[in-house]
């Protein structure tokens, strides 16, 4: 008790300094529980939009995919309408309808505007039946009655201004129409972000699968009483074979399934970053215990000789720790709340609906929070405690004003020296790897060892690297910056520890912005090489090209040529007999201008004659085919071929690797006319001369068609790096709370070197040192401090960049290149962080009456 | 009350007045109301110039606080301090640091000088910190004087405490301030070493012409001193000229006796 109650006045005694680091803590622990707050929240959001939407059973063709948003047609699987009347008269069976539902379609307003959400949630078109009734409510106007009516949800209509009279243009495989909206419907349950549009039925028939008499499902609702399981058993024996009959709960799970998969991405994503954020809260809580015992070290002594044991010591350095993370934990489990609901607000605003109604917070999050803030405290702080317990009885006895300089020992810089040669060893084996499963071994390998090595060797770098920054920046400062200076270098456990924090996290923003800027270079440049069309027309999310864009595209003057890429799936049995299911890319001869590929044998162009084909060099190998074998392709949905091999192209690069190509006409030969799948992009060439004319027609014809974008090379490389840019500052953004938390530590350690020092300073302002020149003192001791963390990690995060560029090598990522704006800005960066850590001590500092800091212990 | 004032006698320094510093009518208290403890109460004191003068007095009696307020260290509640014509009080934080760093030295009872300098940076502290360049023949001068010349690269830690103390000494009087303070700069000393520190506090008085204020409670550092002031209850209550430790010695027991008496 005795034990617990010194920690707990110690604690309060030093609130100040311990709040850096339960704020630490805080945000280590806020950003875990917030992950799994908000993940669980999505989870909870879509479970009860299934629930809600799905019936007892539901019946689909054989071949569906509900989470497909693009199938290769641009038309949802269908089953025609003398099923439902089938599944009426299954055993069991209270009713059944038919639905049509559809994600395959595009909404505009007047001014082509698309009003559905352009990414994450789905567009998605339905017929209207009273089972729809189950999920929203009428709340304007009326429900579809004919071919001119549409009903939207109030989400879309509220973003987008729509009213009742509104005219909408729908775009789907099967043409353009256009509707006028007459009713507006509200969820019962949230509804995430996507946008739904209601037709009546035979329109939803006519216009989303291309004639009446056909649904995409059958809705199945059993008799009281009877199992969904029972249902769906008996359904299945009724209807034969052909469909996929699932219950609600299975229906549910497909969507969870799905969804988790995103979920799980983020999750663990963001759980990452909450990790880096706990390792740099860890230098901070060593850090602040390591002062804190240096500091009571003659109040320990007097403990010690009056009686207290080691392990009392110890326990009671302990006992605070648990102390600190218990408050930090707590606090930061709340804020983790709220950083969810913040989370939920900022999604709001890219298209993604959460409501706070569904917020959860399972009993897990808590307990999880709790247990990982304490524990990582309470470790952080066992070597302190442990130093605290070896503190002898005679240091009670000894003058120690300031406690003695820990000097950087030679066991720690050789054992700093063999971590970081592994390190290097292993980050160069990962670039000389030829399998990029190794190599990623010995990259990681090469992070983790080299990250350690250089932590424990940052205490002894800390001498020369700040020397050398000394001369550098501080020289121009005079003697203030030599003070400075001597400051920063007096304990270079303590500088090592406090610029090791921030390293981290810049080591991260090194690494990421060298891969990432290697990756445009390396695209860009492949491109340049590989890319001979001077246009792309694509969907953002992959949708393929509806046949009316892809004829106002043709239609467009000035075009040399307008190439289409059909992906047309099949299986191929090669002349060993083996079958496997591949797909082949039906283009047009024009294409391999348009795409420039390398042929190891054969001729690309040959490949595009009647009853041909190319293969590429993986599958060649694998299946032991040459130039002129032939092999038997079938298919999905059509007539077997032979297809004879004319060409193999080599499997190097990014861009189409592995295609296997044939001419349209080949594919159609054996496809009925509905199978035929859309072009998924299209390629064009302008007649020459006529290149920026082309452009601006063309951006012209596709402005009715929001959904597709069309870019020249140009453009394109533009648009890839802005992709990059913008997937780099997200993970800049999460990396900036690893930043801040390395701040804290900088501020943490000025503030106790203030304290540390009040004697000192009282000393220099007595002699003479102006108020100005002490703050800036302290201000440049933080820069230095800062600079010294920078500096090593942007050296660390280029080395590992550039081990994994060469790495990526493998897989496409040929060309290195170092963002050095980025490098010099963070590095500049950096110092403005030091000036702005210091900006608290330093003030105080200058606060401090002289006399008293001179008369002080 | 004898009164410290000296009437002003010109001589040896110049142009500049005989008297380096002076306390007019200084009043300085604490606390408020009928907790208000005075401990100065109402002082008027004259230091000579080119003189070492010695404060002495019983704990509380109010010693530091005057040294404190003549050297620009400490506010006044009430009066006026000069130093030479300047007066200090009411002064700002900066032009009082600028008065500190530019016309007065210090040396203080410990910890004088930063860890992180050596001794020769020490030294030079207040004349780097104003930008200025020292004086390379007075430095060698002063060094030498203080018997510093083979231990200027050491750092505080390397040197004994009264070596510590000569080096505080010599910073003192390396920027060539016009007054010197000194808080009891030998009372962490054995008497040896603090021999020497005040032998050399005597001797930059006698060659270098330099005027020291030197609080202290210890007879034996104040008979080095050419005038003692006897402090008692924040009044000035006696002074005494050419002291020797035993004269000293009997003047406080004289205190002692009628302080437990009255």
């Amino acid at each position: 008790m005795t034990v617990f109650r010194t920690s707990l006045r110690n604690l309060l005694a030093h609130k100040g300094r311990m709040a850096l680091s339960a704020v630490a803590v805080l945000l280590s622990v806020a950003f875990v529980s917030g992950t799994l707050v908000f993940t669980d929240t999505m989870n909870t959001t879509f479970d009860k939009l299934f629930a809600v939407t799905a019936s007892d059973v539901t019946v689909s063709p054989r071949e569906a995919d509900p989470t497909d948003e693009s199938p290769d047609t641009g038309r949802p699987e269908s089953l025609p309408a003398s099923v439902v009347a089938e599944v009426r008269g299954a055993k069991g069976v209270a009713d059944a309808q038919g639905s049509v539902s559809s994600m395959g379609v595009t909404v505009v307003d007047r001014d082509n505007k698309n009003v559905g959400p352009t990414s994450g949630a789905p567009t998605i078109a339905v017929n209207w039946s009273p089972y729809e009734l189950r999920s929203v409510e009428l709340v304007e106007g009326h429900e579809p009655r004919g071919p001119t009516d549409v009903v939207v949800d109030r989400g879309t209509a509220d973003k987008h201004g729509l009213e009742l009279g509104t005219p909408l243009r729908t775009i789907s495989a099967d043409g353009d129409f256009t509707a006028a909206v007459s009713g507006i419907v509200e969820f019962k349950v949230t509804n995430p972000g996507a946008t739904l549009v209601y037709f009546d039925t035979a329109t939803a028939q006519r216009q989303l699968l291309g004639k009446e008499g056909l649904f995409t499902q059958v809705m199945v609702d059993g008799e009281p009483g009877v199992a969904d399981t029972a249902l769906k058993a008996d359904v299945a024996a009724a209807l034969g074979d052909g469909f996929k009959v699932q219950t609600a709960a299975e229906v549910a799970d497909e969507g969870s399934e799905d969804l988790a998969g995103f979920l799980d991405v983020m999750k663990y994503a963001m759980l990452g970053f909450a990790g880096i954020a706990f390792l740099v809260g860890i230098f901070l809580i060593v850090n602040t215990f390591s002062m804190l015992v240096a500091q009571r070290t003659r109040e320990i002594g007097l403990l010690r000789a009056i009686g207290s044991s080691r392990r009392q010591i110890n326990r009671s350095v302990l006992v605070e720790a648990v102390l600190l993370g218990l408050i930090g934990s707590v606090a930061g489990v709340a804020a983790g709340v709220g950083l969810a609901v913040g989370l939920m607000k900022l999604m709001s605003s890219m298209g993604m609906e959460l409501s706070t109604r569904d917020l959860t917070v399972a009993w897990t999050t808590p307990v999880v929070g709790l247990a990982l803030g304490v524990l990582v405290t309470v470790l952080a702080a066992y070597v302190p405690a442990r130093r605290a317990g070896k503190i002898s009885p005679m240091a009670a006895l000894r003058d120690a004003g300031t406690p003695a300089d820990g000097r950087a020992g030679r066991v720690r810089a050789v054992i700093g020296l063999l971590l970081t040669l592994a390190g290097g060893g292993a980050l160069w084996a990962a670039t000389q790897a030829d399998k990029a499963g190794t190599g990623s071994l010995w990259l990681g390998a090469g992070i983790v060892l080299s990250l350690l090595g250089f932590v424990v060797i940052g205490p002894v770098l800390a001498g020369g690297v700040v020397r050398v920054l000394g001369v550098v920046v501080l020289r121009v400062f005079g003697p203030v910056g030599r003070m400075a200076e001597r400051n920063a270098l007096r304990n270079p456990r303590r500088t090592g520890a406090t610029g090791a924090a921030l390293m981290i996290g810049l080591a991260l923003v090194a690494c990421l912005s060298v891969v990432g800027s290697s990756m445009v270079a390396s695209a860009t440049d492949e491109l340049d090489r590989s890319v001979g069309a001077d246009y792309i027309v694509q969907n953002q999310m992959g949708a393929p090209i509806v046949p009316q864009a892809q004829a106002a595209v043709e239609k467009v003057a000035g075009l040399d040529h307008v190439t289409e890429y059909r992906p047309v799936d099949v299986r191929i049995t090669d002349p060993r007999g083996t079958t496997s299911k591949e797909w082949l890319a039906a283009t047009e001869p024009s294409y391999p201008g348009d795409l420039r590929r390398e042929v190891t044998s054969g001729d690309l162009a040959a490949a595009y004659a009647p009853g041909a084909m190319s293969v590429g060099s993986d599958y060649a190998t694998g299946h032991g085919v040459k130039v002129g074998d032939t092999l038997t392709v079938a298919f999905a949905h059509g007539s077997t071929a032979r297809l004879k091999v004319a060409a193999i192209t080599a499997d190097t690069g990014n861009v189409d690797n592995g295609a296997m190509y044939t001419n349209v006409t080949t594919a159609a030969a054996h496809l009925p006319a509905e199978r035929m799948p859309a072009s998924a992009l299209l390629l064009a060439s302008a007649r020459d001369g006529q290149e920026e004319a082309a452009y601006a027609s063309l951006k012209e014809a596709l402005a009715p068609y929001p959904q597709y974008k069309v870019s020249n090379q140009a453009d394109y490389k533009e648009d890839l790096k802005d992709q990059v840019g913008q997937l780099l500052n997200i993970v800049y953004g999460l990396l900036a709370l690893a930043i801040v938390v390395a701040i804290l530590g900088v501020v943490n350690t000025l503030a106790l070197s203030v304290v540390e020092r009040t004697r000192e300073i009282g000393l220099m302002r007595a002699i003479g040192l102006s108020r100005r020149q002490l703050r800036r003192m302290i201000r440049l001791e933080s820069v230095v401090i800062a600079l010294f963390g920078a500096l090593l990690g942007l050296g660390l995060g280029m080395g590992w960049g550039t081990a994994a560029q060469k790495l990526l090598a493998l897989e496409g990522l040929g060309v290195l290149e170092i963002p050095w704006t980025t490098i010099l800005t963070v590095f500049v960066g950096s110092a403005f962080v030091g000036l702005f850590a210091a900006l608290v001590p330093a003030f105080r500092a200058g606060r401090m009456n002289v006399l008293n800091a001179i008369a002080s212990e | 009350m004898t009164s410290a004032v000296t009437v002003p006698r010109h001589g040896g320094t110049g142009g500049k007045t005989a008297v380096a510093a002076r306390a007019r009518q200084v009043v300085k208290a604490y606390g408020a109301g009928e907790t208000e403890v005075l401990a100065l109460d109402h002082v008027d004191v004259d230091i000579a110039r080119g003189r070492f003068t010695a404060i002495m007095g019983p704990s509380g009696s109010g010693k530091s606080t005057l040294m404190h307020c003549l050297a620009g260290l400490d506010t006044v509640t009430g009066g006026q301090i000069y130093l030479d014509e300047t007066e200090i009080t009411g002064l700002k934080d900066k032009k009082l640091t600028r008065l500190r760093r530019d016309r007065i030295g210090f040396i203080f009872q410990a910890f004088n000088l930063l860890p992180t300098l050596t001794a020769l940076e020490n030294i030079t502290l207040p004349m780097d910190i104003a930008g200025r360049k020292p004086d390379r023949e007075w430095l060698d001068r002063v060094v030498e004087t203080v018997g510093l010349a083979g231990r200027l690269k050491h750092r505080p830690t390397e040197l004994s405490g009264g070596q510590q103390q000569r080096v505080a000494v010599a910073r003192a009087l390396a920027a060539r301030p016009e007054i010197i303070f000194g808080d009891e700069p030998t009372g962490n000393l054995d008497s040896r070493a603090g021999a020497e520190v005040l032998g050399f506090l005597r001797r930059s008085v006698d060659e270098l012409g330099q005027t020291i204020v030197m609080v202290t409670h210890d007879p034996v550092a104040a008979s080095y001193a050419d005038r003692v002031l006897y402090l008692a209850d924040g009044r000035i209550v006696d002074e005494m000229e050419r002291p020797t430790a035993d004269a000293v010695l009997d003047r406080m027991k004289d205190f002692d006796a009628r302080g437990r008496t009255s």
